[in-house]
């Protein structure tokens, strides 16, 4: 098992903490914590990428860099106006 | 060798940058206070991983792409924190600015 598999696991774990805000909290905190989430993922998907040595699947990681920002701004709207 | 040791420390510091912003978020009171854990999660731990995809693979389409979307994270983060922060205090007061109190009004119309 590559260095990058390994890394991509302990991205996965530290998203652990994330997510139990994400589950337990208030809208807002959740949101920040969601966008944490997506963040780490992009890198695990990286990491994957890299580690099995698939260059096709790097473009996950490209596509959800962009969709986090248009997916969070469309989230705080939300929260903002009418949630 | 020097180039495998490289790669593990960067991606050793990314592991501990994420995982100690993501405890950051746990802790924290507030949205005010858990977006502050954003930016090493966005800016430092993307960059590091970058680096070691770089190192490993060199100049090639696979650090390209990774340089894309750590690009894209970069350059997302600061927008999307501030219309977080924006959006939790239009939530909590009504409005962003910070010259509008709780109670909506305005300083030049308190006595």
């Amino acid at each position: 098992m590559s260095a990058f598999v390994l890394a991509a696991i302990g991205m996965l774990l530290a998203a652990i903490p994330c997510l139990i805000v994400v589950w337990r909290g208030q809208p807002m905190d959740a949101v920040v914590a969601y966008e944490a989430v997506g963040s780490i993922t992009v890198l695990v998907l990286i990491l994957l990428a890299e580690g099995f040595r698939r260059s096709g699947e790097f473009e996950l990681a490209v596509l959800l860099a962009v969709l986090i920002l248009g997916s969070g701004l469309v989230f705080v709207r939300f929260l903002e106006r009418w949630l | 060798m020097i180039r495998e040791v490289t790669v593990d420390v960067l991606l050793g510091l990314a592991v501990a940058v994420a995982a100690a912003s993501s405890a950051g978020v746990l802790a924290m009171r507030d949205a005010y206070q858990r977006v502050h854990y954003l930016t090493p999660l966005s800016i430092v731990a993307p960059v590091l991983v970058g680096l070691a995809v770089l190192v490993q693979a060199g100049y090639s389409t696979r650090s390209a792409q990774t340089w894309l979307a750590v690009g894209f994270l970069v350059i997302a983060s600061p927008f999307l924190s501030h219309a977080t922060i924006r959006a939790a205090r239009i939530r909590a007061d009504g409005d962003w600015r910070t010259t509008i109190g709780h109670d909506g009004a305005k300083p030049e119309d308190k006595p």
